[in-house]
């Protein structure tokens, strides 16, 4: 490339690049190149939130317009993260506020959001856009109320699955009447009743609104009043898809989805009841998307309901949907790409329905594009994985929570080993895969040799010994994140693989048998990884150094440690080990 | 002349605009496609130039007579109007196709040209080229230099000498490490006599001291923290805070280590090194200008400080020995990281500095500082 290749058009090629591997790529190209990328990035995505700095961010990338933060580790979502643990991202709100006036978009993934924050966002960006909140907490509706008011070309408000303080629906009230620029609102995790009127005169005058998730408190005869006012929805959620059979509701109902002629997704559906599902028929065809997790409906309705839609592309289910619905799934939908199927009552020993691994084989057999995959279940064989394997090999995605941990191959009584060696060793572009069942340390040599790709691992109740984790440390080539729990997995494998850690987002590890001292190493040797101990119980009183950790949070990061924790997380460095020597000679160990 | 059958009936009249590249070639070019350059359409509009070769348009720099030509075709095609939008597609997806040099030098006189649509194509072709690659790939591809260096990778972290707090604690930190250095050099006379002469150049110097600045960035970054933890914990477990007492303590136990350092050091002068390598990222001489700190802070400001600045003082003679010994064996540990980098199994000669950085993937380099530009590939 000539010297007098121009500045600016490099830049314009650089925005060309969609993936931020790219963009980082092109900046280590040479100063030049790392000159002109930083100064045009507006795309910043932080995996992990205390990874970095927002000043270290901000003095890089003078001019960016979109930021996705994500905060706490993956298993927050099975509740093994402590309340009070961190993930704020108040600070990070006031740098950027600082920073960045013309910021537009801000993504939140698991962290903890005040209604200060919100109020600082709304306040302080001149053309703030998007606002998505997933996994977060800390936050009431009057926090939305400041979003709802201030921001005057708010284009998406997307509440995830977020936990909201509800304190009342009247938030929603506060978009300006000259609001008409909102394109995506997701309201669906909110409980308490917004106001019906302000929500129909906002869709009515919102002309680009193209995703619409209600909450469950709309009621099902209301639906069509707001169907009616944006027949261009592309993304429905529905509210409680119930109500009393009458046949006006059922008429006006399937009128106004008649008119919705780009509906593509479709999700909500608490509460339903089957009678009303025929009122979807006409969009039925053109569904990709398909949400089916809160809907209690059972077969034949559902499957009937699931197999009108033959474009589908992706399908969440509850488990009523039994191995006989999977295989009309398999025959119908020939476009599947990700299916998910949830458990109805998890917590029953006893299986509810007739889901069992043959579902998940017929739709691997049947779906030829099917490459994503998380699925509940109480039995599962080898000879089932090795099918799915060997009928899949362009699987990405695995999860398989099989509901009782450390159940054998119901046919065999062997561990699954050779069932996911199949999956890693003919899946050759596997990036995550989470296992369950009885698996010995072999699952894990093959997991070392064979998944080269392999990005993110969640182990739980698996392995014998240290062995196990260490083939998964120095096999996995592309591991970015490993979470595990209830593992015998202890103080070898962590230290000899000290170093990968740092070519790693992070590493989870909880009930295993990691104990302080090894942490304290770790911390020690390793400057550039935060080693947080997590525990409840506090620093253990008497021979700390070969005590177990109750819960170990690894990640690597440049912003040193972090200050915000709470009382029962340590950072182990220097520090915590010279007190942790302190209490040993005290008591006279 | 009359029109009889005889008459000669004249040939349709072109209109040619007269065109100059910087190699000195003139050529003549049917107008509309001519026009259909913005550059040249403005300039014939407003000079009035191009109309014949004495006064032809003298193109800029990176439209050389090549280029030019590849530009010409591109304008001849898209000028008829009647094309339909496939057969644009089809002829832009064929005229792409060129090797990277050409691509490169028609993107630039596409764009001297101000002829925006090719720009966006053979940028969108560029953009193509980059996608996926490793950032060694690219520079093949594009004949770059690899000139970021270790060094620059990890000077920026250098620069975190902005907040002024940040500054006053290295100056204390420096005056510190002098004293304690004097009290050894009372205390030890081996590691006196090693002390007195560094004939290495100021350069291979900072060239260690970025190799060293990061772990004592995490020094600094860490202590900060202590501190505040120091706070937080004084109400919870006061037994373990007796202040005077782990003064004395660790007083002890620092010169107890120091002691035991330079004795268990591999080479004396890697001592020296490293004693000289704290004693130079510390020095007041490298730039802290003493009066401008204090002018910036409010005296409510200073006084908080101070008192910070006190207390991190003590938590350094505690500390310091510590971290003296983690720095030369995490030095030693990192040379020890293998090699391989890229799958095709090349061996590559790096420094250990680029290994270790080169493991890190693409999200902890989007957030890093040019130190972490490094961490990235």
């Amino acid at each position: 490339m000539a010297q007098s290749f121009p500045e600016d058009v490099l830049e314009h090629v650089f925005s060309f690049l969609n993936y931020d591997k790219d963009r980082n790529a092109v900046s280590l190209v040479c100063k030049s190149w790392y000159e002109i990328e930083r100064l045009c990035r507006r795309r910043i995505f932080i995996g992990n939130c205390y990874a970095v700095s927002s000043e270290i961010v901000i003095r890089r990338f003078p001019d960016v317009r979109a930021v996705e933060l994500k905060g706490k580790p993956h298993f927050a979502d099975f509740n093994l993260v402590p309340e009070g643990w961190g993930g704020y991202v108040y600070p990070w709100i006031v740098s950027l506020a600082r920073a960045y006036p013309w910021l537009e978009e801000i993504k939140l993934k698991r962290m903890v959001v005040t209604d200060e924050s919100l109020e600082l966002i709304s306040k302080s960006f001149k053309n703030y856009k998007v606002l998505v909140l997933l996994s977060c907490e800390g936050f009431t509706t009057d926090g939305l109320a400041s979003i709802a008011a201030n921001c005057r070309n708010l284009r998406e408000l997307d509440l995830g699955e977020s936990e909201v303080e509800d304190l009342s629906g009247h938030w929603l009230s506060h978009f300006p009447d000259n609001c008409t620029s909102l394109v995506s609102l997701n309201i669906s995790c909110l409980g308490s009743e917004v106001s019906f009127c302000a929500l129909e005169r906002l869709v009515a005058r919102c002309p680009n609104l193209k995703t619409l998730r209600l909450n469950r408190a709309v009621p099902l005869e209301k639906l069509p009043n707001l169907l009616c006012r944006a027949p261009q929805l592309v993304e429905l959620g529905t509210g409680a898809y119930s109500a009393e059979i009458q046949s006006d509701i059922f008429s006006n109902l399937a009128e106004a989805f008649l008119g919705c002629k780009q509906l593509k997704g479709l999700s909500g559906f608490w509460d339903v009841v089957p009678a009303y599902l025929p009122a979807m028929y006409s969009v039925c065809s053109r569904i990709t998307s398909l949400n089916l997790s809160y809907a209690t409906a059972q077969n034949p309705d559902l499957v009937h309901f699931v197999s009108q839609c033959s474009n589908l592309q992706r399908l969440w289910v509850l488990d009523y949907i039994e191995d006989t619905g999977l295989e009309a799934l398999a025959a119908s939908c020939k476009d599947l790409h990700e299916l998910r199927v949830f458990p109805s009552d998890p917590f029953d020993a006893e299986a509810n329905v007739s889901l069992t691994e043959q579902g998940l084989v017929a739709v691997s057999e049947g779906c030829p594009k099917l490459q994503s995959v998380l699925y509940f279940c109480r039995q599962m064989s080898n000879a089932a994985l090795v099918a799915i394997a060997r009928n899949r090999p362009n699987m990405i995605r695995f999860r398989l929570c099989i509901i009782e941990p450390r159940a054998p191959d119901y046919l065999t009584l062997e561990p699954l080993d050779t069932g996911f060696g199949a999956i890693v060793e003919n899946c050759k572009e596997l990036r995550r895969l989470s296992m369950s069942g009885l698996l010995t340390d072999r699952v894990f040599e093959y997991i070392g040799t064979h998944a080269k790709k392999l990005e993110m691992l969640s182990i739980a109740f698996a392995g014998d010994s240290d062995s196990g984790l260490h083939h998964v440390l120095s096999g996995c080539e592309s591991l970015r994140k490993l979470e595990i729990r209830d593992c015998p997995f202890g103080d070898k494998a962590l230290l000899a693989n000290a170093t990968k850690l740092e070519t790693m987002r992070s590493l989870w590890m909880s009930s295993c048998s990691v104990s302080f001292g090894a942490c304290k190493l770790l911390g020690q040797k390793m400057p550039r990884l935060n080693v947080e101990v997590i525990n409840e119980r506090g620093l253990p009183d008497s021979r700390p150094e070969s005590c177990p950790v109750e819960k170990l949070y690894v990640y690597r990061t440049i912003a040193g440690p972090r200050v915000d924790m709470p009382g029962f997380v340590w950072t182990m460095d220097e520090h915590v080990s010279s007190r942790l020597s302190r209490v040993t000679e005290r008591r006279g160990d | 002349m009359s029109e009889g059958p005889m008459a000669v009936v004249k040939p349709q009249m072109k209109s040619f605009i007269w065109l100059q590249t910087t190699d000195g070639s003139i050529q003549q070019v049917e107008e509309d496609v001519a026009m259909f350059c913005p550059m040249i359409c403005q300039e014939v509009l407003q000079t009035g130039m191009g109309s014949s070769k004495n006064y032809a348009i003298s193109l800029p720099q990176r439209v050389n007579a090549a280029m030019l030509g590849l530009i010409l075709d591109y304008c001849r095609f898209h000028q008829v109007p009647g094309r339909s939008n496939k057969e644009r597609k089809i002829f832009d997806e064929k005229f792409v196709r060129l090797d990277t040099k050409k691509l490169c030098e028609l993107t630039s006189a596409a764009d001297g040209l101000q002829l925006r649509p090719l720009v966006d194509l053979t940028s969108r072709a560029l953009a193509r080229m980059i996608e996926g690659k490793t950032p060694e790939e690219i520079r093949e591809t594009f004949h770059l230099p690899d000139d970021l260096t270790e060094e620059e990778k990890l000077e920026p972290l250098r620069n975190i000498t902005d907040d002024p707090r940040i500054r006053l604690l290295n100056r204390l930190y420096a005056r510190k490490r002098k004293e304690l250095k004097e009290k050894q050099n009372l205390k030890n006379i081996e590691v006196e006599e090693e002390q007195h002469v560094d004939e290495r150049s100021v350069d291979d110097l900072l060239s260690f001291i970025n190799g060293g600045i990061e772990d004592s960035k995490g020094a600094r970054a860490s202590k900060n923290k202590r501190k505040n933890r120091r706070r937080k914990e004084q109400p919870r477990n006061s037994s373990l805070n007796n202040e005077n007492g782990d003064h004395k303590e660790s007083n002890n136990f620092s010169s107890g280590c120091i002691h035991s350092d330079s004795n268990n050091v591999a080479s004396p002068s890697k001592t020296s090194m490293s004693k000289d390598m704290a004693s130079v990222i510390f020095s007041p001489k490298l730039g802290f200008n003493e009066g401008d700190i204090d002018d910036e802070l409010d005296p409510a400001m200073k006084e908080q400080l101070d008192r910070e600045v006190e207390d991190f003082a003590r938590r350094l003679n505690s500390v310091w020995p510590e971290r003296m010994q983690e720095l030369l064996s995490f030095g030693q540990e990192r040379r020890l990281v293998p090699v391989t980098i890229n799958g095709n199994g090349s061996f590559k000669r790096c420094t250990e500095d680029k290994i270790l950085l080169s493991r890190f993937g693409q999200e902890m380099m989007v957030m890093s500082s040019s130190c972490l530009v490094s961490l990235s590939v």
